[in-house]
């Protein structure tokens, strides 16, 4: 049923192949552009094409239990937040939706810049590539590794990185600091 | 809180374990998950190193904590304690992302009438206790308000510890949430 390659994604993942399926139908035409030369005017067009796939995608969802995204990895995750307080059983299910076309936006922004170096692979720096290039994208900033030294990646795992799949990645430090794991403190609240 | 509700079974997350601690790991989107939303936004024979993955996973996490805070921050100045959709996509709209609003809207009314529905059929029947399942948690609804329009309301409502559900009525015209019973607002 799913058109792209998913051999990794093939042993994890919680979400429903039939539903997967049908939205990887609807949306498979805008996404698959034809190899233009990369332009601007290219890119800004994929982008239109996607946002207007979106806007068609969102009326037609009829099963909220399948979400491609975990919820409870959301919630936690929003949860890290100290000032969160509580958060409405939709808050989670609107950012699964919202982190997909994020992470959409995001690969899409990229993969121009990575056919703009006639490059066969997406790799990191396509990403800050893409980032640096995007307004919207400004707060990613303090979290992308540098031009002078990549944190997370040694050069080794970045030459590794075009030869398709790295062997191991070293993941000892990350590029920013991580916020402390500590739950807020108990909200009592009494059940109705 | 250990990893008791992750979601997200096989290989990938095996081989994620061996990488960083189960705490590290949750502050992440399941790298497998990820992975296939970007090849859905690629060409068919397009690849994908794994740095540009995890690059992204940190993104997102840093996408959630970045609308969050200012949906928060709105919350507080309105004297509310609990976030919902309508706050996020007000956050949205100010942080630049506008074209996500607008998708995001038939998709959080879709959702609400689908909730409604479901309110209907739980009168029917008990409510089921709210169990760790994150799908069942969501299909248990007991607030009594119609879906409809940008109306503020709380269904599920979920502390920061635990997993208690809190069911509280709707409220028309006024962003003030009376919860009979309801905590006082511990700061920290």
């Amino acid at each position: 049923m799913d058109q792209n390659k998913q051999g990794e994604a093939a042993e994890g993942g919680n979400i429903g192949h039939p539903a997967h399926g049908k939205n990887q139908e609807e949306q498979s035409n805008p996404m698959i552009a034809p190899t233009n030369p990369p332009k601007k005017k290219s890119l800004e067009e994929q982008l239109n094409d996607f946002w207007a796939a979106q806007r068609e995608e969102a009326k037609m969802t009829t099963n909220f239990k399948t979400h491609s995204l975990p919820l409870s990895r959301i919630k936690k995750i929003i949860k890290t937040d100290k000032d969160v307080k509580m958060i409405s059983a939709e808050t989670p299910v609107v950012f699964a939706k919202a982190c997909e076309m994020f992470i959409k936006e995001l690969t899409i922004r990229a993969w121009a810049n990575t056919e703009a170096r006639k490059g066969k692979i997406l790799s990191q720096r396509d990403l800050v590539s893409a980032i640096s290039q995007t307004a919207s994208f400004d707060f990613l900033d303090d979290i992308m590794p540098k031009d002078a030294g990549l944190p997370r990646t040694s050069i080794a795992s970045t030459e590794n990185a075009y030869l398709n799949m790295p062997p191991q990645q070293n993941v000892a430090g990350l590029p920013y600091d991580a916020p402390t794991m500590a739950f807020p403190n108990l909200n009592h609240h009494a059940p109705n | 809180m250990a990893d008791s509700d992750n979601d997200s079974g096989g290989a990938h997350n095996a081989g994620k374990g061996s990488e960083m601690s189960p705490r590290e790991q949750d502050r992440f989107l399941p790298i497998a998950n990820v992975s296939r939303i970007m090849k859905k936004a690629l060409p068919a024979n397009a690849k994908i190193s794994k740095d540009a993955k995890e690059t992204v996973q940190e993104c997102v996490s840093e996408f959630i904590s970045f609308i969050t805070g200012e949906a928060s921050d709105k919350c507080q100045r309105e004297k509310r304690k609990t976030i919902n959709g309508d706050d996020l996509l007000w956050a949205m709209t100010t942080l630049g992302f506008e074209d996500y609003v607008e998708p995001l809207k038939g998709y959080l009314q879709r959702f609400r009438e689908m909730e409604g529905e479901k309110t209907v059929a739980a009168r029917d029947k008990d409510a089921p206790p709210p169990t760790n399942a994150t799908n069942s948690a969501y299909e248990s609804p007991s607030y009594a308000a119609a879906p409809g329009g940008i109306m503020m309301h709380q269904g599920h409502v979920y502390g920061s510890a635990g997993f208690h559900q809190v069911a509280g009525g709707a409220i028309k015209g006024g962003p003030v949430y009376p919860g009979p019973g309801s905590n006082a607002g511990r700061p920290r």
